[in-house]
């Protein structure tokens, strides 16, 4: 037969499950549908729209600049100390 | 002195550049979209007065079954410089050339993508492997986005001229090992905005200063064998639809420190400060104007030579660092920049350009304002990217 305490554990595990679903049933409807996503795509709405464009910047100001990353990985190997 | 701007870029002639287009296959997934059939290729130009780099590179990216795609870069940079501001006592030219391949495969799900990345670089003195992981998952309709990334950079750093304590028992090379790791939160607000917070973090461990770079009294300059970087920032876009206008702006903070060191020998905190502006002028023309200010304190550890050259940064602490390099010490700078992005529809009539009307061309041109012995730069980018 369990323990008190582990039909104590399971009874807080099945109280909070229920409390967690009572909380998605009341969570607010997400800001955009998906028939509202049209300026989504836009470069202009996109942080990574650029990519080659970001690696080349990241590699160039970290070697102009005392300070890297902020906005992905570290550039690796540039040989810039 | 070859390290000096070894950073900025690297080069390669026409010839190279051709054959790059022929080594290159690759496949990189990436952030939280998904990659299409598609093949990429850019040339960068910066030039100072004292240096001058040019970068081809040429992506290829593909779609797999099962929700895989791989992405594929190769890239060669070759940079020519000859100047004692760069950090080094002896002014001569020299021209260095790196290459670098990465490979990067990505796995989707219905609200899940994870990617596996590797890249190597090498250049004739410094040699660097990196292996990142990254994981990401969408939810509240797929309206918010929260993803991390970790990886490790093992790095090699060679010599000519000189062997540093670091070299002790033979080995050809001092290490330089990067532990990352980051996670961003992104979320659309509205149909027509959309933010991101970052928080980046990385430690460096191993030699950490320029092999080349000389200073006063100690000869070559000397930096601690550790620091732990990291970085903040904030980034906030919206779009206008009716005058098809959109706007981004970001803001960073970041900081540096060597972990259980007191006082703190890095002890840099810098600003950046950026805004740009999309506009679609025509159907197929779109221009972007971007404008960029950097402004960082000196490290503690830094010496300026100039004003003082027989100064000694640390020696009222006991602490026997001292670097000239120019970008350790106080720094500002601005980069204003112009770009146009053109979708390459008009071409379908012609015979022979017809074959590119289904990508995009675009080109930029930056000035780079630097208030220290670097001087300013101009930067010149160009590519072409084409779905296939």
């Amino acid at each position: 037969m369990p323990s008190l305490r582990f039909r104590l554990c399971l009874l807080l595990l099945g109280v909070a499950a229920a409390g967690g679903g009572a909380g998605c049933a009341h969570a607010p409807p997400p800001p955009v549908q998906p028939w509202q996503r049209e300026h989504l795509a836009k470069r202009a709405l996109r942080f990574d729209a650029d990519p080659m464009e970001d690696h080349f910047r990241q590699h160039w100001l970290g070697a102009r600049e005392g300070a890297d990353l902020g906005f992905g990985q570290p550039g690796g190997g540039c040989g810039c100390n | 002195m070859k390290r000096k701007i070894k950073a900025v870029g690297r080069a390669l002639g026409p010839v190279q550049a051709l054959s790059l287009l022929a080594a290159a296959w690759t496949a990189l997934g990436a952030g939280i979209t998904r990659a299409e059939d598609r093949v990429t290729i850019r040339g960068a130009y910066y030039r100072e007065p004292s240096t001058r780099v040019i970068q081809p590179v040429v992506e290829i990216s593909k779609d797999l079954p099962d929700g895989f795609d791989v992405d594929a870069r190769y890239l060669v940079d070759t940079i020519t410089s000859a100047s004692a501001a760069a950090g080094t006592a002896v002014d001569t030219i020299f021209t260095e050339v790196r290459n670098e391949a990465g490979l990067r495969v990505g796995k989707n799900w219905e609200r899940t993508r994870a990617t596996l990345a590797y890249k190597y670089s090498a250049e004739s003195d410094y040699w660097s492997h990196t292996f990142v992981g990254s994981l990401a998952q969408r939810f509240w309709g797929d309206t918010a986005t929260v993803a991390a990334s970790g990886g490790l950079s093992l790095d090699a750093v060679g010599f000519r001229g000189r062997t540093p304590p670091c070299l002790a028992g033979g080995s050809a090379s001092c290490p330089l090992d990067v532990v990352f790791g980051g996670l961003a939160y992104t979320q659309v607000l509205s149909p027509v905005a959309i933010a991101q917070i970052n928080l980046d973090s990385a430690y460096l461990s191993g030699f950490l200063g320029n092999p080349y770079r000389t200073a006063p009294g100690t000869g070559y300059e000397v930096l601690p064998d550790s620091r732990l970087r990291s970085a903040v920032s904030l980034r906030a876009a919206y779009y206008f639809p009716q005058s098809e206008t959109g706007v981004q702006f970001q803001y960073r903070y970041y900081w540096d420190f060597e972990p259980g060191s007191s006082p703190n020998p890095w002890a840099i905190s810098a600003h950046t400060l950026e805004g740009r502006v999309y506009r679609r002028l025509t159907r197929d023309l779109e221009v972007r104007l971007l404008y960029r200010q950097y402004f960082q304190n000196h490290a503690g550890l830094w010496c300026d030579v100039a004003s003082n050259p027989g100064c000694s940064a640390m020696d009222d602490l006991n602490l026997p660092y001292l670097t000239t390099d120019p970008k350790l010490g106080p720094l500002r700078t601005e980069y204003p920049e112009v770009k146009l992005i053109w979708d390459a529809e008009a071409l379908r009539p012609y015979r022979f350009f017809r074959w590119f009307a289904a990508g995009t061309f675009e080109i930029s041109y930056g000035r780079y304002y630097q208030n220290d012995s670097f001087g300013n730069a101009h930067v010149l980018q160009t590519g072409y990217s084409m779905p296939y």
